[in-house]
């Protein structure tokens, strides 16, 4: 047990959690303006994994950069379904959005196969190198934990900040708040509350497939079926434990991330004494805490979930 | 108060509508109506429920256009396309539904949907210019605080305050008291006279006369889509005399009612006092309804109509006083209520039905749990069928399917199933808030029958309603409800336009007592002893 004290482990631990952490930054960041205007999108599930697969066949066709953000534009074009579906057309988004799982980890396992004839045909992208910050990474302890992260994290960093004053600072910030409040209020004020949930569910979309880029291109590497393994659900409870703040879901992002990188690494330390399928389990209780605890004081978009109908 | 008639110069007038006229379906909400409003000036547009004050008031905003007429702000041409246009050209309108986005604070909410706002939105700035004109106008409104936390005072003043900010040059307030209590009410009096002097001039539309006599410099009456009185001076003017004008002709009186015999008192309200958060309570309430009679309670809409109907019915404790129905004591219990043969026709069809339930399940709500409709818990449906439908044949609930959705049948099959469902069995009392109330015709008369048969075998009817010609049609005695007390109280025979004015007008009279020669003891007001003698 000496070995879970020593620096590795918990410097393994903190940058893991940062890099597992980014894909659910960007999806939860997308997911929470969109909640926030009231369409909530199960299907965010169904827009990482359409994302990681597209990214992956554009990324190793063109760069990194491209195929990031054509991992964008394919969750953007599974949103486009959500929208004209539920935003448009009142279907109901709990069930549009659980058929937009299936059918993003149903078409692109189908994809897969169909373009991987044999093991040997699978696209691989090389891992992304860690961006080397002058004095910073060399920082002991910290330096390595918490400053060894490729472009991308740092992309998905730089975007918390970029997110919270769109939404604090800026008319439209206003406008998706008040159409996943009280959109009759809102359509009386003059704003257009179909076309600003639209926007809000496009760019839940597109930055889900950004985030199941990310997963891609700065992890993994390689596409195999149901690769999300349950991401996108997990954004969709970082948001509830963030009570749909920008910084929260960033931070439990982290606190997720952290805690797979943990319980994986404690893996390698406790090996054979303790089930894997426990310690798998490790982030989930410590979610399902901070839900319990936090949900006294959240307070959800009255909106949410309610699709809008014009009165006249 | 008002200081003096508003000057009358060469200036433009602030807004100016001409013949203006708007038709929803077969009705004629508006019919060639103008309309003025001078500078510094509170004109306030009154009449009865449907009378078309607010949809002239929503062609105004730009809400609606209207099918034909013109209108001119300033001098200038002005046809608003929508609600933000006309608030870009200046024109605030602050509806009885307040507009104000929940979930958002009031700097929030005064960014939002501004005319010619920013892309960007400087939160400090947002609070430091609501608190500013908080404090010009003389309001507490916070700056920062959630709109759901507020009062719906402080709400109102919040977006009256935002209609200010965003530059408003005429301001319109469809019936802004209609939830207030009194203090509420003068510290909104206070406001508008505050804006008035600031130059602001406001349209301000009520049915309340003495706020209007308090508050306006002048007065326009509409009728029926009409105008019957145009910018009358308010301090000139003669409150029971707009009181009449509002009400209209009651010459034409056609009393179809039938012949019954007022027996022993069986409903006795006794000095009821109620308290509502928002709107006019009760304020000593007493009146008595003997079986067989139909008695009518009166008033413009919010002077404790709602109350007096849920008090009455057991839904809501009274804060003093009593419910006594056949000697039985029911205050509060709504239960007690139904047990002593209470019944009650809701006058909002969507809470006094379970809309989503089918007419089954309607039908014998009051009686669910009935040997014959169930065993052991488990409905039978077989039973239940066969008597709802006989009960709906009986009531002519179309269609008389015990699967339909209730909330599919059309309004007057709703009031109807309500009906058959309350009057199943003969009710000792009968509440009926507005029971024809958007029924058509032929429903309507469907509804007054029942009503009519209640009293003649032997039921207590109270209808309370806003509308009078449908108390005309059904009452053999009123009682005139204002600010939540009983102001008169009399037999259908002595009506008057402008005695039914005074009183609903506010102006109490001495508590009525017999009177020597009035057809039907109009004195059964304060629990007189039981009595029969012949209806008319």
């Amino acid at each position: 047990m000496d070995r879970l004290l020593t620096e590795t482990f918990w410097i393994a631990s903190i940058s893991g959690g940062l890099r597992l952490a980014t894909p659910l930054i960007y999806a939860s960041i997308g997911e929470t303006f969109s909640q926030r205007a009231g369409v909530l999108n199960i299907g965010l599930e169904g827009y990482m994994i359409v994302g990681s697969l597209t990214s992956l066949y554009v990324a190793v066709e063109t760069g990194t950069l491209i195929g990031l953000l054509a991992g964008g534009i394919a969750g953007m074009l599974m949103a486009l379904l959500m929208v004209a579906l539920s935003v448009r057309l009142s279907a109901n988004q709990v069930v549009v959005g659980f058929a937009l799982t299936t059918l993003g980890i149903g078409l692109t396992g189908f994809v897969f196969r169909e373009t991987t004839p044999t093991p040997q045909d699978a696209r691989r992208v090389s891992r992304l190198s860690e961006i080397d910050i002058p004095g910073l990474s060399d920082v002991p302890f910290l330096g390595d934990a918490i400053f060894g992260n490729n472009w991308i994290s740092w992309m998905g960093f730089a975007l918390v900040p970029i997110a919270w004053w769109c939404s604090a600072r800026t008319t439209f910030g206003l406008q998706v708040r008040a159409v996943g409040e009280d959109p009759d209020a809102a359509a009386a004020r003059g704003v257009p509350v179909v076309r600003v949930r639209s926007l809000a569910c496009l760019l839940s979309g597109f930055l889900g497939g950004v985030g199941g880029g990310a997963l891609m291109l700065g992890q993994v590497g390689q596409f195999q079926p149901f690769l999300t393994a349950n991401r996108g659900f997990i954004a969709l409870i970082v948001i509830i434990m963030a009570s749909w703040s920008v910084w929260g879901a960033a931070v439990g992002a982290f606190v997720f991330g952290f805690f797979e990188a943990f319980s994986s690494n404690l893996r390698n330390v406790v090996s054979g004494d303790v089930p894997t399928e426990a310690l798998n389990a490790i982030p989930f209780l410590v979610a399902l805490t901070i839900l319990i605890i936090g949900a006294r004081r959240a307070r959800m978009p009255r909106g949410l979930g309610v699709n809008y109908v014009a009165d006249r | 108060m008002p200081s003096g008639v508003p000057p009358i110069t060469g200036d433009p007038p602030v807004l100016e509508a001409r013949g203006i006229s708007r038709r929803f379906g077969a009705v004629q909400a508006l019919a060639d109506v103008d309309f003025t409003l001078r500078a510094g000036e509170i004109h306030a547009l009154v009449g009865e429920n449907g009378a078309g004050k607010s949809t002239l008031a929503k062609i105004v905003a730009g809400v609606l256009r209207a099918d034909s007429g013109e209108m001119a702000l300033f001098g200038e041409p002005y046809a608003p396309g929508s609600r933000r246009e006309g608030a870009a050209r200046g024109v605030a309108h602050i509806r009885q539904q307040l507009s104000l986005v929940r979930g958002l604070t009031v700097a929030e909410n005064l960014q939002l949907g501004r005319p010619n706002a920013s892309a960007l939105f400087n939160a400090r700035a947002a609070r430091a210019e609501v608190t500013r004109l908080s404090d010009e106008l003389g309001l507490a409104v916070p700056a920062a605080t959630i709109v759901d936390d507020l009062p719906l005072a402080v709400r109102q003043q919040a977006e009256i305050l935002i209609g200010v900010a965003w530059g408003a040059r005429a301001l319109i307030l469809d019936e802004p008291s209609s939830a207030l209590g009194p203090v509420e009410t003068d510290a909104l009096i206070r406001l508008c006279q505050r804006l008035r002097a600031e130059g602001t001039p406001i349209i301000y539309i009520s049915h309340r006369l003495p706020e209007l006599a308090q508050l306006a410099d002048r007065l326009t009456i509409l009728r029926q889509g009409r105008v019957v009185l145009a910018g009358e001076d308010v301090r000139q003017a003669d409150l029971a005399r707009i009181a009449e004008l509002m009400i209209g002709d009651l010459s034409l009186l056609r009393v179809e009612r039938p012949q019954t015999v007022r027996g022993e008192v069986r409903l006795s309200a006794q000095g009821l006092g109620a308290h509502l958060d928002h709107g006019v309570g009760l304020d000593g309430v007493s009146f008595t309804v003997g079986g067989g009679e139909i008695v009518g309670v009166v008033g413009v809409a919010g002077n404790g109509q709602e109350a007096l109907a849920e008090v009455l019915t057991g839904v809501r404790r009274p804060t003093r006083g009593h419910v006594v129905v056949d000697g039985v004591d029911v205050t509060g219990s709504s239960r007690k209520a139904i047990a002593a043969g209470m019944a009650h026709l809701h006058e909002d069809r969507a809470t006094g039905l379970a809309h989503g339930f089918t007419l089954a399940d309607n039908a014998i709500a009051r009686r669910i749990g009935d040997r014959g409709f169930a065993r052991l818990g488990v409905r039978l449906p077989g039973p239940v069928g066969a008597h709802v439908r006989e009960l709906a044949g009986r009531f002519e609930v179309r269609p008389p399917e015990p699967s339909a959705i209730a909330g599919a049948l059309s309004g007057g099959n709703q009031q109807k199933l309500m009906a058959a469902r309350e009057l199943e069995r003969d009710p000792a009392v009968l509440v009926a808030a507005g029971p024809t109330k958007g029924l058509d015709p032929h429903a309507a008369r469907a509804m007054r029958d029942r009503c009519f048969a209640v009293a003649e075998r032997g039921g207590a009817v109270v209808v309370i309603s806003a509308d009078l010609d449908e108390v005309r049609e059904l009452a053999h005695r009123v009682v005139v409800l204002s600010g939540g007390r009983v102001t008169d109280e009399f037999a259908i025979e002595d009506m008057t336009s402008g005695r039914l004015g005074a009183a609903m007008a506010g102006m109490a009279r001495p508590r009525p007592r017999p009177r020597p020669g009035a057809g039907r003891g109009a004195g059964a007001g304060t629990g007189g002893a039981p009595r029969a003698d012949h209806h008319g």
